[in-house]
């Protein structure tokens, strides 16, 4: 049961703060605050305790999304809530930001008195929200079809956060100047995300990837959307069929709205999406990749005669070329030391498939001995493709019906992120 | 035009301005105006000098007007009861609006409010709304019940609302279902005795239906719900679990932990040989695994979860151990947590991956995790016996790196791993001596003077290296402080010649500039004993030391099962049952899981299989034959394995804890000693009940016998005072018992040698053996006595306090404890109160010591001390017992397990009088 539902600003201003059950005082604001900002790293942040008052907080949007409670209640469940409110008022106002929070905040109100009923938390669809929410959203900068150009992937909320949401992905859903800017769109993204463990002979020791298959849905009317995947799309390692050419996942859970009736043999996912963002299906691989892993390393670590520590690093990738685009020309590189973290950090703007590239550090390191050779390692690489889905999941078809009045956009967009990419040295 | 321009700071007279604004007759302009009020209350202005132009708003036929409106009084009806009531009318009215959502908001909204004088007002309207033919005025007045409830308990009560919201749980709507469902645990949580969800297979069933319809929140309050029903039997035990498990795949985590709880619970009842069983094992695992991928939050409540699911049902995860491998970038709190899960998941089967992981990570740079990953290392070596060689080689090679943390952590482990192994890795010992130098924290230093003194005679300078230690001794740590006197003393024992100087200067050290009691004290025990008797001092301190166990930081059984009932809960991130959290008489009641029942029992102590694969009461061990039969019998009974070798120990002479007073090679000067340390305050002597007069003079012929037991040094004794109140004298006493529950018999004639005159009094005390013929009496703890003199023979029956049976060497390890205290079927626990008890639990502790009762741990959870201890008795039975004790409370809680529980009554009983002594 939630007590309190808040939502401040990274400075700990007071954007929102509803009251449910009036056990606990308007002070667990500022209470919650100065605690969470007394953390230090090694303490896990994700359920505080005051007193008798529990505080559960996600952070989104560069805010503090926080619940208390008093009851022995479930932390997945209150997670879970906010990771939906963030969505809904994603959905409603656009984007996540202070100032969308402040803008809407009468909008945001009301969407929590339906939201939650004195802590019992009832419902977090868009499409039932709708027939009861009243207050119309406030956008910060009127949409422009002309942003299209640059279409982002929204999905692409990874800790790198490298792609910038697109204007076309942040306006709220439900619009009241109607048919104003972008009609009929929907996106369809397939994200993975791949942690893999190179052992220091260069042995994999551990490819696993997390991916789903996320749609954002502005379309009015859309009473059925069917998406087709990979025709030799197998689930379960049972399934592996002689030719070698499968998509196999280990596991795979479909959001509650999907119909799975033409999954089995046509591999087809049925979805009625309602207005707003949802993952409609989850998979993940564990340990038997399709392809090599995208990325190798060829590292050389020895000291030399003036007692410098000198790593030279060849990082190769082992994409096909053909799989980015022309326009990856020559790196510019950069890299700096990081005493802080004791790491060096490369970056490398580009890198096309097939290539190769090398760098060679020069440290000077205190008390350097032998032995300290094997505290270095091991190296973590943080990237994203573009274009690419590591289990080769593809989606064949987008089909909506009934067929749309006027002219509609379908964008199918892939990518794979770095979660953990560690290579040991 | 944005909402954010309300933000901006006030001016003078705003309060003014907005009044104006509020009165104004333009909707828009109302609309605005309430909304710059609500936004100056969200930021901590107070606006509630606004009431009366507010509340004037509410009738409108606007409902976002209408909404904003009734937000701005939940905040301010409280600190203005009079004025709420204003609204009244209103929110009447909107009750009956044709409209549904306004009907729901008025009474969402008014149930809000929480002032006294407004409930009665809201009774109407909301047993209208609980009929009402909207489900979603439904769904809300159901909720409205819980909040109501919440204001004055009473009034629902009497308005029968509860009947009407149990009748909701029958509604056709899923969503309806839910809410009753949610207001009924609610309330029933404040009323434990009642049985208000009335959970029984039908409504299960109802609820099951239900399950599948609701949205992914009412599906948790319903599995919660489910939670709390305890099957009759395991076939529906299975088929509730045949319906939860499809709730597995859900996307959302809260609905797939509060299955997993359902789960974890009804599977305690299913039989371990079923099929089903095992499926239900294989498709528990994927979804814990899949919560792993969710972000860093989940992935920290997730992993404290699987850490209690991983002790209490290791098979379920054991193929996944990979999951757990760390990322680089998790954050420090979960690589913390899958260390802990990795150490429980190895085995011998995943062990070389799991060692060639923790290598690795004890070379990253976060210090606190590479101490753990290396302590990760120790662990595993102790745990898998296989392995121990190349722990040892890995620990090795990390000292070789010289890293000051991680030497230190490698020695403290090591020092564990040559308790585990004795006399097998000392060739490591030179390496270790190398880093002496760079240990700065007391804990190393403690284990590496330990492990010198441990192997003194195997290491050369050993006395150099003890005696640079000693330079600084009053600025070490008493932690360090003691090892090095320790150390020392065994390092003299070893090798006496050329330490004595040394071993002189650590007990003036300790004993005379010291301050610190522990570290005098045991200075003069050493000292003592040294110098009354060196053979007895290297019996004492060169003893061989118990093993230690394997994993050392396993919760308590009994916690571990209730939180397996709360997983998904706070009280499972936490790792504290949630009374220890949650205020009020919320959360008191301990959950627990269900018993297995029918034919599962046999397969859960296979240890009586061959006592008649019945049910469970005849599948306990009768420890008490009913017969006469022998002792013999007794010993054979089919206790479980862990238990023999120790039983063993106790039959012969020796029991393990007081080596010295029994059989120690030379007597005098240690009982001097042991008289030394009762001075200093070890545990004081066992319980003696006064005596009572079993035999009045009346009934013997003028001989009144009266007396107690006790146990003396290991020996049971009858303490007899016999008087002579008759006019003759009298001679020839002789005793005899009769066959009795613990085979109790005079180990000696009785000796009264010189003739009882009249009005003379004479106390024996006769010592008893436990080897004599045995029938089960009852109650258990009778004896029947027969006296014989020059006059008569003379029956009579006296009790024994069951506690001089009680043997010395009665302290279970704690290991075993866990094991056993598993093991017992929970038919066998019971429970009893001790009242008006004002001792500490430490105080309590050391008195039960006194009588053989022995403390093996204590846990101490919000001012609740819970003790554990174990008692053997002298025919073998073991006695387990949790002691919770509160400061400030005087009365105790006792829970006892045994395989014969017949003996908990005498125990308890015990237990009373040693307390109350």
């Amino acid at each position: 049961m939630i007590s309190q539902v808040f939502i401040l600003s990274s400075k700990g201003d007071h954007l929102i703060y509803k009251d449910f059950r009036g056990e606990a005082g308007k002070d667990a604001v500022n209470k919650f605050y100065e605690m969470v900002t007394a953390l230090t790293g090694g303490q896990p942040p994700v359920v505080m305790k005051h007193k008798e008052l529990h505080f559960v907080h996600i952070r989104q949007g560069g805010l503090y999304w926080v619940a208390t409670t008093k009851a022995d209640a479930s932390p997945f469940t209150i997670i879970e809530f906010l990771n939906r409110l963030t969505a809904l008022v994603k959905d409603y106002c656009g984007c996540l930001s202070e100032k969308s929070v402040q803008m809407n905040f009468a909008l945001i109100y009301e969407l929590l008195d339906e939201v939650v009923d004195f802590g019992y938390i009832q419902t977090t669809s868009t499409d039932i929200l709708k027939n009861f929410i009243q207050t119309e959203a406030v956008s910060s900068k009127p949409f422009s079809l002309f942003d299209l150009s640059n279409v982002g992937l929204f999905g692409a909320d990874t800790q790198q956060n490298k792609v910038a949401p697109s204007a076309a992905a942040t306006r709220p859903i439900v619009s009241s100047q109607g048919e104003q800017g972008g009609k009929n769109e929907i996106f369809v993204d397939v994200i993975e995300r791949m942690s893999v463990v190179i052992g220091a002979n260069g042995v994999l020791m551990k490819a696993d990837i997390e991916g789903e298959i996320r749609v954002k849905c502005y379309m009015p009317s859309c009473s059925e959307m069917r998406i087709g995947l990979n025709e030799e799309f197998s689930i379960g390692k049972s399934q592996l069929s002689g030719y070698g050419a499968a998509v196999r996942v280990d596991e795979c859970s479909f959001h509650q709205a999907v119909r799975l009736d033409e999954f089995d043999t046509y591999r087809i996912l049925k979805v009625c999406p309602s207005q707003g963002e949802q993952t409609v299906m989850q998979y993940q691989l564990c340990d038997d990749l399709p392809t090599a892993p995208p990325f190798r390393l060829f590292p050389s670590i020895e000291r030399d005669s003036g007692g410098r520590l000198l790593m030279y690093l060849k990082l190769r990738c082992d994409l096909p070329p053909k799989s980015l685009s022309q326009e990856l020309s020559s790196p510019d590189q950069s890299a700096e030391l990081q005493p802080k973290n004791k790491a060096v950090h490369w970056e490398i703007p580009r890198f096309p498939g097939g290539a190769q590239l090398s760098a060679l550090f020069k440290l000077e390191v205190s008390g350097l001995s032998a032995a300290s050779l094997q505290e270095v390692g091991p190296v973590s690489l943080s990237f994203e493709l573009p274009k690419y889905t590591s289990t080769g999941l593809q989606i064949r078809f987008l089909r909506l019906s009934p067929i749309q009045p006027g002219p509609s956009q379908r964008w199918v967009r892939y990518v794979t992120h770095s979660d953990s990419y560690t290579i040991r040295i | 035009m944005t909402d954010s321009k309300y933000f901006t700071t006030t001016k003078k007279g705003e309060i003014f301005e907005l009044k104006a604004e509020l009165n104004s007759d333009k909707k828009e302009k109302k609309k605005e105006a309430v909304k710059k009020v609500i936004a100056s209350m969200t930021v901590g202005k107070d606006v509630s000098a606004l009431f009366p132009d507010v509340v004037n708003c509410m009738q409108t036929d606007n409902l976002e007007l209408k909404k904003l409106v009734y937000l701005y009084l939940m905040n301010y009806a409280k600190s203005q009861p009079d004025m709420a009531i204003m609204a009244v009318n209103t929110f009447v009215k909107d009750c009956e609006d044709p409209n549904p959502l306004i009907r729901a908001l008025a009474v969402r909204t008014m149930g809000c409010i929480r002032v006294d004088k407004i409930t009665e007002y809201l009774c109407e309207p909301l047993r209208k709304c609980l009929k009402d033919e909207d489900p979603y005025v439904r769904k809300t007045a159901a909720v409205c019940v819980a909040k109501l409830h919440d204001i004055n308990a009473q009034l629902v009560e009497d308005q029968g609302f509860l009947d009407t919201l149990k009748d909701l749980i029958s509604d056709s709507n899923p969503m309806v279902v839910a809410n009753a469902v949610a207001a009924l645990s609610e309330i029933a949580e404040s009323h434990p005795n009642s049985n208000l969800l009335d959970l029984n297979p039908q409504s299960i069933n109802k609820l099951l239906t239900a399950l599948n319809e609701c949205t992914e929140w009412g599906q948790i309050f319903i599995l919660d719900c489910l939670a709390n029903y305890t099957p009759r039997d395991d076939r529906e035990s299975q088929s509730i679990c045949e319906r939860v498990t499809p709730r597995l795949s859900h996307a959302n985590s809260a609905v797939v932990l509060s299955a997993v709880k359902v789960l974890m619970k009804f599977m305690e009842m299913l039989p371990k040989d079923l099929d089903y069983y095992g499926t239900l094992l294989k498709k528990l695992a994927p979804p814990l695994v899949t919560l792993l991928s969710a972000e860093p939050e989940l992935q920290y409540v997730a992993l404290r979860n699987i850490n209690l699911i991983v002790q209490k049902r290791p098979e379920i995860l054991k193929h996944e151990m990979k999951v757990f491998f760390v990322k680089y970038n998790d954050p420090i709190y979960v690589k913390l947590e899958k260390l802990d899960i990795m150490i429980r998941l190895a085995s011998q089967a995943n062990i070389a991956q799991v060692l060639a992981e923790l290598k690795e990570y004890a070379t990253e740079v976060d210090v606190d995790f590479v101490r753990k990953a290396v302590r990760a290392i120790g662990r595993c070596a102790i745990k898998v016996e296989q392995s121990a060689e190349r722990c040892v080689s890995t620990l090795l090679d990390l000292i070789q790196t010289k890293v000051n943390y991680v030497v230190q952590e490698a020695i403290v482990v090591i020092k564990d791993i040559f308790r585990k192994y004795p006399n097998k890795y000392e060739s490591v010992i030179a390496t270790l001596c190398e880093n002496l130098d760079s240990l700065d924290e007391p804990e190393a230093r403690a284990a590496m003077i330990w492990i010198v003194g441990e192997y003194a005679e195997r290491i050369d300078n050993a006395d150099e290296l003890l005696e640079s230690f000693l330079e600084g001794f009053h600025d070490e740590s008493t932690q360090v402080q003691l090892q090095l006197l320790t150390a020392i003393v065994k390092l003299f024992l070893k090798k006496p010649t050329e330490t004595q100087e040394l071993v002189q200067q650590v007990l003036s050290l300790a004993t005379q500039d010291s301050d610190n009691p522990d570290l005098r004290d045991r200075g003069y025990i050493y000292w003592r004993l040294l110098s009354t008797d060196p053979v007895a001092a290297k019996e004492v301190v060169l003893a061989e030391k118990p093993l230690i166990s394997e994993e050392t930081d396993l919760i308590e059984p009994t916690l571990l099962e209730e939180l397996i009932c709360h997983i998904g809960t706070l009280a499972s991130v936490y790792h504290k049952p949630p009374s220890a959290f949650v205020e009020g008489s919320r959360g008191v009641m301990h959950k627990r899981l269900p018993a297995r029942t029918g034919s599962g029992e046999g397969t859960e102590c296979p240890d009586v299989g061959n006592a008649a694969g019945g049910s469970a009461p005849e599948a306990a061990p009768s420890i008490i034959p009913s017969q006469g039969d022998l002792l013999g019998d007794l010993l054979n009974l089919d206790l479980p394995a862990v238990l023999l070798p120790l039983m063993g120990a106790g039959f012969g002479a020796a029991p393990a804890v007081m080596p010295a007073s029994l059989n120690a090679p030379v007597g005098g000067g240690l009982g001097d000693l042991f008289d030394l340390g009762g001075g200093v305050g070890m545990p004081m002597g066992a319980y003696i009940p006064p005596k009572t007069v079993w035999l009045p003079a009346m009934k013997a012929k003028g001989l009144e016998i009266s007396g107690t037991f006790a146990r003396r040094a290991g020996v049971i004794q009858m303490e007899l005072v016999l008087t002579n109140k008759a006019m003759s004298v009298m001679t020839d006493f002789a005793i005899q018992f009769n066959r009795n529950s613990f085979g109790l018999a005079p180990a000696g004639p009785l000796q009264v040698l010189t003739p009882l005159g009249p009005n003379q009094t004479i106390e024996v005390s006769l010592p008893l053996s436990t080897v004599g013929p045995v029938m089960k009496m009852d109650p258990l703890n009778n004896l029947q006595v027969a006296v014989k003199n020059n006059i008569d023979v003379f029956y009579f029956s006296c009790q024994y306090p069951i506690s001089m049976l009680f043997v010395e060497d009665g302290k279970m390890e704690r290991q075993v404890f866990l094991a056993t205290w598993k093991d017992i079927p929970n038919d066998n626990e019971s429970q009893f109160q001790i009242q008006d008890c004002h001792l500490n639990s430490e105080a309590a502790s050391n008195k039960l010591q006194g009588s053989n009762i022995f403390t093996i741990a204590k846990r101490t959870v919000e001012g609740q001390d819970m003790l554990y201890m174990s008692i053997k008795l002298s025919n073998g039975i073991w006695v387990l017992a949790e002691l919770k004790v509160q400061a400030g409370n005087p009365n105790y809680t006792i829970s006892l397990k045994c395989r014969a529980p017949e003996v908990s009554q005498c125990v308890f009983q015990c237990y009373e009088a040693v307390l109350k002594n």
